[in-house]
């Protein structure tokens, strides 16, 4: 058996789940003002900088590069060096990577504040910050994948590639999309023009959600459920052809966001018929994923942790059914620019991102830490505030959304619209009152389990991990 | 246009296909197991 002792390194894993958890609380705040401000549209007191346009990139952004890109570092760094059983590689450039984000994020979010903005979704921030996006990820590329070259067992674990397959895409596509030609330090225009910016724009934004929001935390899911269930994943051949399936459909279904625009019907048409395949390699995904806690109902019944990773899966099936219906023209037709898609959105970024997240950190603190988790009644409080949270937000949407839809396509006997801008969102009101009631709950969530984390943290002992010995047939030869 | 589109799409998803089902076949039933079992025994703590 070859053994290595070296310490994997776990305290920037703790640093990164820190930042994250105090983004999601800034980042979910914003949205809590913002929906407040739908109810409400003069809390923005006049002021541009409190204003709609204004706030929501910074929720948006908040969420998907602070906490997101976060989360998804730290569980990356926790996870890589596990299953290569060798620590980080340049550990120095893992803790510039860190920090460096976090810098990004607070003044990216500033900037955002102050009006500088592409005006291109979650692509929001301008040239200067696309650069040092560029850099910070090149980094975390290279420590990603030094660490898997650097490693002692032969094969690399499923959940490496969609990591792997998230660093690459990603750069990939924030590059490609942000080409722009400067004009000074805060303004910058797209190389690309009308229908061709708009197409990459969403082949960005859809492959931001995919290989982000979805490969990223796949990687989660893969490393932290048979880990915390303690049984290997249900079948591992099925993971194999999940995430190829899952790398090639993702990619070219960015154009159902365009339906019924100027762009080339064909286009269009690709993309519904991608977005369609993909369910088979996400449902792939979930099947396994359940199948892998099948046997063990017991330990989910008892743990916070499993209870949040294994709800984050169904929400994961639900989103992933919902988007390629909403891909096909005849349903888009209804639900395109109303707030089903906020509804679909948050069904994953709640449902799905969140949960899985909550539920790796609330895993990973106590181990880093060395102790049992703070309360575990919180915990479990937490998860039955997020669920609700969760369930009521996206029923809201979902109703205000349809009726939007059809309130929108209703038209009298001589072909005029039945009912005017105004009429139909003067009819939302409720429904907006409710998701800020959803947002409050989810929240409130978020900041216990802060606290329970903070205090799990507070009497943290020292805890040394090493990388076992490998079986000698595995092992890579030195 | 639509056609050749379609035609290459299709070949490059028979591609992927392949590709997939190679991935997946490629590693013998001991090693999967094994790969499978990697997070499982992938620490060792020292109080």
């Amino acid at each position: 058996m070859n053994q290595s002792n070296k310490t994997y390194h776990d305290k920037i894993v703790i640093r990164l789940i820190q930042f994250s958890i105090l983004w999601a609380i800034a980042a979910m705040l914003t949205g809590v003002y913002l929906s407040a401000e739908l109810v409400w549209p003069t809390l923005d007191f006049g002021q541009f900088w409190l204003s709609f346009g204004r706030l929501r990139p910074l929720h948006t952004n908040g969420i998907i590069f602070g906490f997101g890109v976060s989360a998804l570092m730290a569980t990356a760094f926790y996870s890589v060096q596990r299953t290569s059983h060798t620590p980080l590689f340049l550990p120095g450039l893992a803790w510039f990577c860190c920090y460096a984000w976090q810098l990004l994020v607070l003044t990216g979010g500033l900037s955002l504040l102050a009006g500088f903005n592409t005006a291109k979704e979650y692509a929001e921030l301008e040239w200067p910050f696309d650069i040092a996006i560029t850099v910070i990820w090149v980094c975390f590329a290279i420590v990603f994948f030094g660490t898997v070259a650097n490693r002692k067992i032969k094969p690399i674990y499923i959940s490496n590639w969609f990591y792997g397959a998230l660093i690459i895409v990603i750069a990939m596509l924030h590059i490609v999309n942000n080409l722009a030609i400067p004009v000074s330090l805060g303004k910058s225009y797209s190389l690309y023009a009308g229908a061709k910016d708009a197409m990459v724009q969403w082949w960005y934004g859809h492959n931001a959600v995919g290989f982000l929001l979805t490969g990223g935390f796949l990687g989660m899911l893969y490393y932290f459920l048979p880990k915390h269930a303690e049984r290997p994943i249900w079948s591992y051949r099925l993971s194999i052809v999940a995430f190829w399936a899952f790398v090639y459909s993702y990619i070219w279904a960015g154009p159902h966001h365009l339906h019924y625009s100027s762009i080339p019907e064909w286009v269009q048409s690709l993309g519904m018929v991608m977005s369609v395949i993909l369910l088979a390699p996400s449902w792939a995904t979930m099947v396994n994923g359940i199948m892998t806690v099948s046997t063990a109902w017991e330990k989910l019944r008892k743990d916070p942790a499993l209870k949040f990773i294994v709800l984050s899966l169904a929400f994961y099936g639900l989103a992933t059914f919902e988007g390629p219906m909403m891909s096909l023209r005849s349903v888009n037709v209804v639900s395109h620019f109303t707030d089903w898609t906020i509804g679909h959105v948050h069904s994953g970024a709640l449902g799905w991102n969140a949960m899985i997240t909550y539920g790796t950190f609330y895993f990973m603190v106590p181990r880093l830490a060395g102790r049992e988790l703070y309360s575990s009644q919180l915990a479990h409080l937490h998860f039955w505030l997020a669920l609700a949270g969760t369930m009521l937000y996206i029923m809201a949407m979902w109703a205000a959304g349809v009726s939007q839809g059809l309130l929108w396509l209703s038209v009298d006997q001589i072909g005029e619209l039945s009912f005017s801008f105004k009429e139909v969102m003067a009819s939302m009101a409720p429904y907006y009152l409710l998701r800020l009631v959803a947002g409050v709950i989810f929240l409130f969530g978020t900041v216990l389990m802060a606290y329970n984390l903070f205090m799990t943290l507070k009497g943290q002992l020292p805890v040394r991990v090493t990388a076992p010995p490998v079986n000698p047939a595995f092992a890579v030869a030195s | 246009m639509t056609w050749f589109i379609f035609a290459g799409d299709m070949l490059v998803m028979a591609f992927m296909v392949g590709l997939a089902i190679w991935a997946g076949n490629r590693s013998n039933d001991k090693e999967i197991r094994e790969t499978a079992m990697i997070p499982l025994q992938d620490e060792e703590e020292h109080g």
